[in-house]
């Protein structure tokens, strides 16, 4: 009698007290990649950049908040160059997962060096931060190890570019559209995505020329005299920044007038176009306008001028440019930083479940972090705009579309 | 569209021409692969940038500049490297590993000192000493594109061309007209009986490899201009183009190399107005087929015993 007495007493003891975490981590890694050469070097070093600004940020202050042990910690960003090179990412990757043991993983930037941390993560079972690889495929029902932090799946990226053609553009005389893109995912996909939503809207307008080139082109004269002799109303070009500095280059060159001219980069590092094209070059350019244009609402992290500041601080020798990029990179490092307050633990399924009850309701600079289903990023829009000059010699963003957004009409025949 | 691939292919390949043919010196002469060609020939177009941005002058004044300080900087690398090479039991092999880490040396320094972002100058900067005499010859504005065949081509293609054809008569002249260049010859011939006969190998070779990369660094002046921009990684897929119109050309002649360069460029251009999203294949569907089909080369005599 008194043995079950004293085994229902450890029982009743034993769920009467909470369960204790673990001993909390000296630090809590986070492994990631960086190209610092080859042709993504200008796209990650800057969401890299980013990242690391809010790792010694946080360090600083002693630790990011971890709920799991409800107590600071310092973080340890374990990091790897991959070059550019898909293959030496798949490698570093791995090392990543199965040598270091990162806590949380984070992707390399862009599509094509994300492409090898998706099915890697997937193996290991290791949930994936998804910087800015908005390719569709990374996404899928069946696959719970990825989320998309920074920008929209590729697939409705460009839906305010295609309904503004489709919508806007007849009225204007818009009926002859070109599309050109570099064959990646991350435009490959927007490419598939424009096709279909203008195909959907049968609207008066027909796409009179098609192309894909490699990613790797940087030499588009031909390329536009082509286009020329299709006579487009509007083109659309859908590149890499190299892809885009080539292109509305030789588009100058050669003096092509394209009375409507699309470009992701213009919007997205505007800097550094600037510096590669000049001004005169990306006048009246539509592009994707930036976050840092549009002012969103803040309730976690530092807000656009402060960030932008802080970063012309520690970033004074202009080897890293600031733009769309380095608002990508600073957004993951919110989020990450988010679930980490979140998470009852630094499991990876509990992490997953800790960034997804985060959406919809973590507003930052770079707009709200909404996800789908899959994981990919909903929340954050990309609102058509032109480049304009701003009567100081240099541009400002006008957002054309959609309507209740815009900021001014579009200028159409570019004069 | 065919006319205006031909004439672009024309122009472009002519630029190919001046990037291969200081690595196909090289080569000849010390049966050297430099796997770091393509990265003088970023650092040719550093100094280009450096020129235009720093001094503000026309990028044509780099192109001096580059040739007499890469010359020094390949006659310095000679001595501390080549006869060591030269040396061993398999130089060519040893050449190559050599080569890829002073690839990757320049490219991380680079790095370090310029950033990844992408560098290029003005399209309307390079010239603009002779924009004068430009719309004299082509009309036109002196800023805008030259017109040739009714179509509208990018100036600065058209004086890198003409840049390139001066550079290649150069070398053809110093080869064929000079005392030293039938001594480089000589050397590219046959070395040991060059060494047996008294001439001055190691002398010939220093010139020969200092040439080289001083040809790589006055093509690199012209790299913004024909890709838009430059990063210190550019010179990666530079080399291996390079490579692919040497072989095109032929292995061990220079002169083999300007034909190379023209038939890559217009194959380049004609594909990618027909079959765009296959263009950047070219260099190796090249490469095999002259290996498959004619392995001397489009200039070769005989298939070199490597």
């Amino acid at each position: 009698m008194l043995g079950k007495m004293a085994a229902a007493l450890a029982a009743g003891l034993m769920f009467a007290t909470p369960v204790l975490a673990a001993d909390p981590p000296s630090e809590i890694k986070i492994g990631t990649l960086y190209a610092s050469s080859g042709r993504f070097a200008s796209i990650s070093m800057p969401v890299y950049s980013a990242l690391k600004l809010w790792a010694e940020q946080k360090n600083a202050e002693g630790g990011v908040y971890v709920k799991a042990f409800d107590k600071k910690i310092p973080i340890k960003l374990v990091s790897y160059d991959d070059q550019s090179n898909t293959a030496t990412a798949s490698t570093l990757y791995n090392q990543l997962v199965t040598q270091d043991k990162v806590d949380l993983l984070v992707a390399d930037s862009g599509s094509v060096l994300t492409a090898p941390a998706v099915a890697i993560a997937r193996d290991h079972k290791m949930f994936l931060f998804d910087q800015t690889g908005t390719g569709a495929s990374f996404f899928s029902k069946d696959n719970p190890y990825i989320a998309l932090m920074a920008d929209p799946v590729s697939t409705i990226w460009p839906k305010p570019v295609a309904d503004f053609l489709t919508q806007d553009g007849p009225k204007l005389g818009i009926k002859r559209i070109a599309l050109l893109y570099s064959t990646n995912e991350f435009t490959g996909t927007q490419a598939n995505a424009v096709r279909k939503f203008i195909q959907d809207a049968k609207a008066p307008v027909e796409i009179v020329y098609d192309q894909g080139v490699p990613t790797e082109t940087s030499n588009y004269t031909v390329i536009i005299n082509n286009i020329r002799a299709k006579r487009p109303d509007a083109v659309i070009h859908l590149g890499y920044a190299p892809n885009d500095i080539a292109f509305l280059r030789n588009v100058n060159e050669v003096g092509a007038k394209f009375k409507w001219l699309f470009c992701i980069y213009p919007g997205l590092e505007t800097e550094l176009l600037e510096k590669n094209v000049g001004v005169k070059g990306l006048q009246h350019v539509f592009t994707y306008v930036p976050p840092s244009e549009l002012d969103y609402p803040v309730n976690f992290g530092m807000k656009m001028p402060e960030f932008r500041a802080l970063w012309n601080k520690t970033f004074s020798d202009g080897k890293v440019e600031f733009g769309f990029n380095a608002v990508a990179g600073y957004t993951t490092a919110l989020v990450l930083e988010k679930t980490l307050s979140v998470a009852n633990s630094l499991d990876q399924m509990e992490l997953r479940r800790a960034v997804f009850s985060l959406s919809g309701k973590l507003k930052t600079l770079d707009g709200t972090f909404a996800l789908d289903e899959t994981g990919g990023q909903i929340g954050e829009l990309t609102p058509l705009g032109q480049l304009e000059p701003d009567g100081k010699g240099g541009l400002k963003f006008v957002a054309v579309y959609p309507h209740d957004v815009a900021t001014g009409k579009p200028v159409y025949p570019r004069p | 569209m065919l006319v205006y691939a031909l004439v672009a292919g024309l122009l472009f390949g002519l630029y190919f021409s001046l990037v291969g043919i200081g690595l196909n010196l090289v080569f000849g002469v010390m049966r050297i692969v430099n796997l770091a060609h393509g990265d003088f020939l970023m650092l040719g177009a550093f100094i280009a940038v450096g020129v235009s941005a720093l001094a503000g002058l026309d990028p044509l004044f780099a192109v001096p500049l580059a040739f007499v300080v890469f010359v020094l900087v390949g006659l310095a690398l000679y001595y501390l490297l080549v006869p060591r090479l030269q040396g061993s039991v398999d130089p060519e092999m040893l050449s190559i590993i050599l080569f890829f880490g002073l690839s990757q040396v320049i490219e991380a320094l680079t790095t370090i000192a310029f950033g990844t972002s992408e560098r290029s100058i003005a399209s309307n900067e390079l010239g603009k000493i002779l924009a004068g005499l430009r719309v004299h010859v082509f009309g036109g504005e002196a800023d805008g594109p030259v017109e040739l065949f009714g179509q509208s081509f990018p100036a600065s293609w058209v004086i890198s061309a003409a840049v390139s054809v001066v550079a290649i008569l150069l070398v053809y002249l110093y080869l064929y007209r000079t005392r030293l260049g039938t001594l480089t010859r000589a050397v590219m011939s046959r070395r040991e009986e060059a060494f047996a006969t008294g001439i001055n190998v190691d002398r010939v070779s220093a010139v020969a490899f200092g040439i080289g990369l001083g040809l790589a660094a006055v093509a690199g002046v012209f790299t913004p201009f024909m890709f838009g921009s430059v990063t210190p990684a550019f010179g990666e897929d530079a080399t291996v183009t390079s490579f692919a119109i040497v072989v095109l050309g032929s292995l061990g002649n220079p002169i083999g190399t300007a034909l190379g360069g023209v038939v890559y460029g217009i194959s380049y251009m004609v594909v990618q107005t027909y079959l765009s999203s296959w263009a950047d294949l070219l260099p190796y569907v090249l490469l095999i087929l002259i290996l498959l089909l004619r392995p001397s080369g489009l200039l070769g005599r005989r298939v070199r015993v490597a």
